[in-house]
């Protein structure tokens, strides 16, 4: 008897150990684990590694180059007339050589979709990265010191905020010299206060915790302490916003693009306002603009909705 | 209550004070030759180049030392005087008021049409959690966060003009009260395509309040009372999960504003977003300028205006 409850008790410890001391996760099963319980978050994550496939692999996955115009032989030609021999292949509809058509200019769509995804993701990365290391310094001075000067910021923060996000962009853009630099910083600009926001929460309980009073009693200096043991309990809140936020950046550029006031270029926004005006006989054009628009803003925000289930479930009503 | 009506007022003179420095400062800090020169272009009455730059100069009050710049521009706007436009050379002012009407009424409308969506399928997603329904009505909702509004426009523009052999009146515009019907027809697609997108976070956000309440033991005390599923949901859920929702709704307000801009542009309503857009390509500053101010301000007193009904319907809120 006492042999079988040795053997019991040996099967529960094993059994136990199966349940809480799980062998260690490769990357694999991480993934599939991922996938199985976020299957939507997964499909943003599949949208993104494809727009960052057609943004990085531009020049082989496009086909053509974006600003390339097609000609074909004009129909109403004939020998002696005053009509030329070829025409632009213009507004044609999606075949085998133009796989989403060609726009009025006789441009391949297809093409310019994907060398918009290098624009859209570009223009994303810079104002994200822009808002990223502004957001989180201020952040993290304003929770860190507190007193007259976290209110002094966050008074300034309130009355960024207090304008919508397009009007600010246009005074940037009314004011400075027309470039894509300056888009992506403007749009960063206009995302700092949301970032610096999230940080400067994160900050504040961290900054109460025992290994930063420990760090502070062996005597850090403030820089040190805010660099070396603050700033990790910032990457998780970061690697969320940068997730939502590049598609929140990129329908705004969409936007300014669309209102014709981003550089011109291979933009989808662009697209989609250069092909409105001929809807009606060709939608090609402003149909491949406006869905892979809504396609990436989606893929972000499915992938950042998961990101942040998973990583931080704390964040969710921020 | 008083008080903290006293106090936020006094905290939002601070907001609207810094609102005016920061338009100052952008249009101070910015422009450089180039800007100059953009806005010179737009003076035609005059013989150089050099000298519609010294006009334009002298417009923006840039030829004086900078603090008696501020102290100008700041009591300027404070008596509603908000400068001349350089291309109608008109006071700004004037202008923004014929055009605010447009504006807040298409705000107006896409909150209701985003209300009346959202929340009847905030609250069936809700109770039916986990269900195909609910899974349904979710996607739709991560769908229409995804669409950019001007899309829609585009689409609906489209289809009713393929489809339905109608589209807007464009040129001739009327006010509401002017021509109601007119001027519905000219507003009830922007209303909806800006009104979806604006629908799907309040959905969203009313979902989760509304499984957040669900959960609450007086519901479970309503429901063990024996009420019908309708009075629970309705009387007892719904009134208590909608409190946070009308922040949500202030808050988007500035978003709506922003959205608003685009399908001002896209269909032709004579709003102060349009205004903007034509204004920043002919590099009017003045009326730029002019329209960032009053659209922050208006909004900063429009969630004033919800903080404070937050409050009312809330006692628990205090504010400290």
């Amino acid at each position: 008897m006492l042999a079988g409850q040795q053997r019991a008790e040996a099967g529960a410890l094993a059994a136990a150990e199966e349940l809480f001391l799980p062998r260690r996760l490769g990357w694999l099963d991480v993934v599939g684990r991922f996938v199985r319980r976020k299957p939507l978050g997964a499909f943003g994550f599949v949208v993104i590694l494809m727009l960052a496939a057609a943004a990085g692999g531009a020049p082989w996955l496009s086909r053509y180059d974006a600003e390339d115009w097609f000609m074909v032989s004009n129909p109403s030609y004939l020998p002696g007339s005053l009509q030329p021999e070829r025409v632009r292949d213009t507004r044609a509809d999606p075949s085998w050589r133009h796989w989403f058509g060609t726009d009025q200019f006789g441009r391949d769509n297809y093409a310019r979709v994907i060398w918009g995804a290098r624009r859209s993701l570009g223009i994303g990365m810079g104002a994200l990265a822009f808002a990223v290391f502004f957001g989180s310094t201020i952040g993290i001075v304003s929770a860190y010191f507190r007193g007259w000067l976290d209110t002094f910021i966050q008074r300034i923060m309130d009355s960024i905020q207090a304008f919508p996000a397009l009007m600010i962009l246009l005074l940037l853009v009314s004011v400075t010299e027309p470039g894509l630099r300056a888009v992506a910083v403007g749009l960063g600009f206009v995302t700092v206060t949301g970032v610096q926001r999230i940080v400067r929460s994160t900050v504040l309980s961290a900054r109460e915790d025992p290994y930063v009073e420990a760090a502070r009693v062996v005597g850090c200096s403030d820089l040190r302490l805010m660099v070396v043991h603050i700033l990790p309990n910032v990457t998780t809140p970061i690697i969320v916003i940068f997730s939502i936020g590049l598609g929140t950046v990129i329908l705004a550029e969409a936007a300014l693009s669309f209102l014709g006031l981003a550089p011109v270029g291979a933009s989808w926004g662009m697209m989609l306002e250069e092909g409105r005006a001929y809807m009606v006989t060709q939608p090609w054009t402003a149909l491949s603009g406006g869905a892979a628009i809504t396609l990436t803003v989606m893929g972000f925000n499915l992938a950042g909705d998961a990101l942040r289930d998973v990583l931080d479930p704390r964040l969710r009503l921020t | 209550m008083q008080q903290y009506i006293v106090r936020r007022t006094l905290l939002n003179i601070v907001v609207i004070f810094m609102v005016i420095s920061l338009v100052f400062l952008a249009l101070r800090a910015a422009p450089g030759e180039f800007a100059l020169r953009q806005a010179g272009a737009q003076i035609t009455d005059v013989s150089s180049m050099e000298e519609a730059i010294e006009i334009v100069r002298h417009d923006l009050g840039l030829d004086k030392p900078i603090l008696e710049q501020y102290g100008r521009f700041a009591t300027g706007v404070l008596r509603g005087d908000l400068g001349d436009s350089f291309v109608s050379k008109k006071p700004v002012m004037l202008e923004l008021k014929d055009r605010l009407g447009p504006s807040i009424e298409l705000g107006i409308l896409q909150i209701i049409v985003a209300i009346v969506v959202a929340v009847p399928i905030g609250i069936v997603s809700a109770i039916r959690q986990d269900t195909w329904l609910d899974y349904i009505l979710r996607f739709f909702a991560i769908f229409w966060l995804a669409v950019p509004s001007f899309f829609v426009g585009v689409l609906l523009l489209y289809s009713f003009a393929r489809w339905g052999h109608w589209s807007p009146p464009i040129t001739n515009y009327k006010g509401f009260f002017e021509d109601p019907f007119l001027n519905m027809q000219a507003m009830v697609l922007p209303a909806v395509a800006g009104g979806l997108a604006t629908g799907a976070i309040i959905m969203r956000f009313l979902r989760s309040q509304m499984l957040e309440v669900l959960r609450q033991d007086y519901v479970r005390t309503a429901w063990s009372k024996g009420l019908r599923e309708r009075a629970v949901v309705l009387r007892h859920a719904l009134t208590n999960a909608l409190i946070p929702v009308l922040t949500v709704i202030g808050l988007l307000l500035a978003t709506v504003a922003s959205g608003n801009v685009v399908l001002e542009t896209l269909f032709q309503l004579p709003g102060i977003g349009f205004y903007a857009v034509n204004a920043v390509q002919q590099h009017d500053y003045p009326v730029v300028q002019g329209v960032v101010l009053v659209t922050a301000a208006g909004l900063v007193f429009v969630n004033l205006l919800v903080d404070i009904t937050y409050a009312w319907l809330d006692p628990r809120i205090r504010y400290g």
